[in-house]
């Protein structure tokens, strides 16, 4: 951990970022590209702007994508001395690079516990991702 | 399948060449690499064999061929490589060959020898004008040049019995290492009755010996005497000096010195001559020795393999017995067509039995070879079982690039590997000598598919350089957190640092779609998180990398008609692995789908729960995932115990059931044929065998065979706990490999980019800065992590995947063929 200066200065320091960061205010909306399918509005609570990241509508491109190459490609590979190889190839690297992905995206769908950031990051990330 | 997918059919084929055209059936099939000879003299010693005369008059002429290429690298030229074909000669041309190559080196070695006379003479020409033309003036001369001087009056007063007083000169030339003693030596043993002069030549001399230039010493003594001249003499002889005679009239002397000018003038050019007929030697021999060289190799080739071949009860034709690839018999047996045509009587081929293992062929082309070479480093495999390599082609790198995700350093690797792929038709990186260069090289493909999986797992890790991309939004929102636990200026100043809680609503907004969150390279707990999912992910990825070996082993069952050991061996296996570690798998991906964040405290764990599987206990703190998961655990372990006793005893004793069987049915012995089951682990030791044999079949010894299926059983069974152990290497290579990185960044880059707020002092700084975290980076994270992470990919191919279904106790079909060993 470092030793920082006084509290009041670094306040002040992301309270200068701030400034520099509010003459663009059409980044935001840069962000919302995503499609809104996620937890319901609550009621009472500001809608945050940050959006929503689903969970099916990756599973099914990426399962859509490694499906093409893994199941559809081999149909399509021209025949010649290689044509077992190349349609393992393709195969194993479907299975693969799918598995992984899916652990990736299964390890991160019900987190029992958050990031802990330090409070600079917060002061900075709270207004940069909003 | 492709042809990968397991080695070719090859057969055992008899030849019979006939005597006149063996020789050129030979030839041929070398020139095509198709067939490996069997050694059919083996019992013969290498010099009982028929056609060692022939073999020992090629390495004769080797011999000469070697004088010959000493002689032409001494004088500093170079061999041109041969062009063209270059077929070996038929036998009758040796003879020819030989007088040439015996009348060339004869030729040569008496130009040498000329030349370096001519070269000894011209030395003591040289030594000899040196000597006379040194300026050495006698001292009587001197003393009369001086006129009246003290000197002479002592001289002249010199009478009575030293009448017949005269003064000798010996002149010659030492080495100048001797010199000192030879002066010393000079003045101990005649001391007072000469005098002695030395000096250095001003030129230096080349040694015709060694060609290198040297000083001499010259001297001059004068000495009187008779018995002094003796002693001097026998001095100079024993140092071994130059002596030369020395005449006392100074134009004497010069006459002798013209003289001498002019000799050496006429040898150097008699030298000059002889040196200009040794070049045109010489090119000759450049000429003519390469290809000679490369047909007399094929002829002693040839030659070694016809020794291999047994001569028939007629001595009319050679027996050669040869391994052959089925596919090539047509063209064997066409080559052998052609090439006995002339003879007459055609060679002819046909198949035989075989009784031992035949070679195992795999054809490759330069993408493949790569990885079948990795599979063959540990072993190659067995008559026609399956070939791990390729699978190995795409699983080898994405392995390596589970340890090594980075998109930055998979993405240098790429390049590196894309720049060596595009060049690789270019003849100077073809011909390199450096053998790190050499290694890099032949491993190129490898190395442009570890880049790309690298660049993949790079981008799913986020990390690039160690830093994470938000390619799409972070699912994490501080604000929301901040917002909705009253985060104020105060209330952050006062904390360092605070944790996001996901059960509070709108903190988590759902799983990032590509990869591990940006978020968390912002956490001071990352590695919390991280070393649970790489954890988790290693052993995933090892279970699903087992079972896949375990299912290879069902094809060679079903190839060798061993379907007895799917049964027995295969499906008790994979119950035993899945039934364990499948289900812990199982368990893992349950506990993704259904953990909330709300009951994270109390949330299972898992490796508890597994514990307490195995020991059939309980923790009462410990709640269950899903309902009923105490039966279901209990039912999988007894199942996976009771596999073991099946694993251990099924396939012995159906298989000593059936030899007993077979044995009740043939009481005479003869056996239905086919090799014994060779109880090794877990592959058959069976081939196919030709309808018309019937080889005697091994007794099954039955300890033995129990022995071996003990052991089998008890490596697959521990195997598979420290076999999925092992492959949290991946979570911990992984783990290095990002905590490198970010040392590297913080302490390297970051430094440079947080210089100065001044515009001109980060630029300047950056430069070095940069320059070292790049060297840093190559050496380091690409060379040193890429090695070990290599390495560890390839330890799991070879120990945990391969030991599941291979065996690699086979070898090679290793061809005649006259193609240059170093390919």
């Amino acid at each position: 951990t470092r030793v920082r200066g006084s509290p009041q200065a670094s306040a002040s320091a992301s309270r200068v970022l701030l400034r520099m960061l509010s003459p663009l205010p059409g980044r935001g909306s840069a962000h919302l590209v995503c499609l809104q399918l996620g937890p319901a509005s609550h009621p009472g609570i500001p809608r945050p702007a940050m959006t929503a990241h689903s969970f099916a509508l990756p599973v099914i491109i990426f399962t859509t994508f490694w499906g093409l190459i893994g199941i559809a490609g081999p149909w399509f590979v021209p025949k010649g001395p290689n044509r077992g190889v190349i349609i393992t190839m393709l195969v194993a690297t479907a299975v693969c690079c799918y598995l992984f992905w899916l652990i990736a995206i299964l390890a991160q769908l019900n987190p029992l516990f958050g990031p802990q950031l330090k409070n600079e990051t917060i002061w900075y990330v709270r207004f940069l991702w909003e | 399948m492709g042809s990968m997918f397991r080695g070719e059919e090859v057969a055992l084929v008899q030849l019979f060449l006939p005597t006149a055209a063996a020789y050129s059936c030979v030839s041929q099939l070398g020139e095509l690499g198709l067939v490996e000879f069997r050694d059919l003299n083996a019992s013969v010693s290498a010099f009982q064999r028929r056609f060692v005369a022939d073999v020992r008059r090629c390495e004769e002429l080797e011999k000469t061929f070697t004088f010959l290429q000493e002689e032409v690298r001494r004088a500093g030229l170079a061999l041109p490589v041969p062009e063209g074909r270059l077929p070996a000669p038929p036998p009758r041309d040796l003879l020819r060959i030989q007088e040439e190559t015996d009348r060339l080196s004869q030729e040569l070695r008496d130009v040498r020898g000329n030349q370096q006379a001519l070269q000894i003479q011209l030395h003591q020409l040289r030594l000899h004008s040196a000597v006379l033309g040194q300026g050495h003036v006698p001292p009587l001369a001197a003393a009369q040049m001086d006129g009246p001087s003290e000197r002479t009056p002592l001289l002249l007063s010199l009478g009575g019995p030293h009448k017949d007083l005269r003064v000798n000169f010996v002149a010659g030339a030492v080495e100048p290492h001797k010199a000192a003693a030879l002066e010393r030596l000079l003045w101990r043993a005649c001391r007072g009755f000469l005098i002695a002069s030395f000096r250095e030549t001003e030129q230096q001399l080349e040694d015709p010996v060694t060609g290198e230039p040297a000083t001499w010493m010259t001297f001059l003594i004068s000495y009187w005497g008779e018995q002094i001249g003796q002693k001097i003499h026998k001095i100079t002889d024993c140092f071994h000096c130059h002596v030369f005679p020395f005449l006392e009239q100074e134009e004497a002397r010069r006459a002798a010195l013209q003289q001498l000018q002019q000799q050496s003038q006429e040898l150097q050019e008699v030298l000059g001559e002889t040196e200009r007929f040794l070049s045109q030697v010489l090119g000759r021999v450049q000429q003519l020795l390469p290809p000679r060289q490369v047909q007399v190799r094929k002829m002693k080739a040839v030659y070694l393999a016809l020794n291999q071949c047994s001569v028939s009860t007629t001595h009319k034709c050679l027996i050669a017995e040869v391994w052959c690839a089925t596919r090539d018999l047509p063209v064997l047996q066409e080559v052998l067509r052609d090439s006995s045509s002339e003879a007459g009587v055609s060679a002819v081929a046909h198949r035989i039995p075989c009784q031992d293992m035949p070679p195992t062929l795999i054809r490759t082309n330069r993408f493949t070879a790569s990885f079948q070479g990795i599979v063959d480093a540990y072993g190659v495999g067995r008559y026609q079982e399956v070939n791990p390599a390729p699978y190995t082609i795409v699983t080898f790198p994405f392995l390596f690039a589970v340890m090594f995700g980075d998109v930055g350093h998979g993405l240098l690797m790429f390049l590196f590997a894309l720049a060596m792929v595009l060049a690789e038709d270019r003849p100077a990186v073809k011909t390199a000598q450096n053998e790190i260069w050499q290694t890099f090289f032949g491993g190129r493909y490898l190395l442009l598919l570890m880049g790309l999986f690298s660049i993949y797992t790079g981008f799913i890790y986020n990390e690039c350089f160690s830093r994470a991309t938000t390619i799409f939004p972070s699912g994490w929102s501080v604000a929301a957190m901040a917002n909705q636990s009253g985060w104020s200026d105060a209330f952050l100043a006062q904390h360092a640092v605070l944790t996001l809680d996901p059960s509070v609503k709108g903190v988590f907004l759902g799983p990032y779609p590509f990869g591990i969150d940006p978020v968390w390279s912002l956490a001071g707990n990352h590695l919390s998180f991280l070393n649970s999912f790489k954890m988790k992910m290693s052993v995933i990825l090892g279970v699903t990398h087992m079972a896949f070996g375990v299912v290879l082993g069902v094809f060679n069952h079903l190839h060798f008609g061993q379907r007895h050991r799917l049964l027995l061996e295969t499906l008790p296996e994979l119950t035993f692995l899945l039934g364990l570690f499948g289900y812990l798998v199982f368990l893992v991906v349950y506990k993704w789908l259904s953990a909330s964040a709300t009951s994270a405290a109390s949330a299972p764990s898992i490796l508890i729960h597994f514990i307490n599987m195995f020991l059939f206990s309980r923790s009462p703190s410990n709640q269950p995932l899903f309902p009923g998961q105490e039966v279901v655990q209990s039912t999988l372990v007894v199942l996976a115990l009771a596999t073991v006793p099946v694993l251990l005893l099924g396939t012995p004793l159906y298989l000593l059931c059936r030899q007993r069987r077979h044995s009740r049915r043939d009481p005479a012995g003869r056996q239905v044929g086919w090799v014994g089951h060779l109880p090794d682990s877990g592959v058959a030791g069976c081939w196919p065998l030709q309808a018309t044999s019937l080889p005697p079949a091994l007794q099954l010894v039955p300890s033995e065979v129990f022995m071996h299926q003990a052991i089998h059983t008890i490596e697959f069974c521990l195997g598979c706990i420290s076999n999925t152990a092992s492959y949290l290497r991946l979570w911990a290579l992984s783990l290095a490999h990002a905590q490198l990185s970010e040392v590297l960044w913080a302490m390297v880059m970051r430094l440079g980019l947080g210089m100065g707020r001044e515009v001109g002092v980060a630029a300047v700084a950056l430069v070095p800065i940069f320059a070292a975290f790049a060297v840093l980076t190559v050496a380091i994270l690409l060379v040193m992590e890429g090695l070990s992470a290599f390495l560890h990919a390839l330890r799991l191919h070879w120990v945990e995947f391969q030991n599941k279904f291979y065996s690699g106790t086979g070898y090679k079909l290793s061809p005649f063929t006259f193609a240059l060993e170093d390919e």
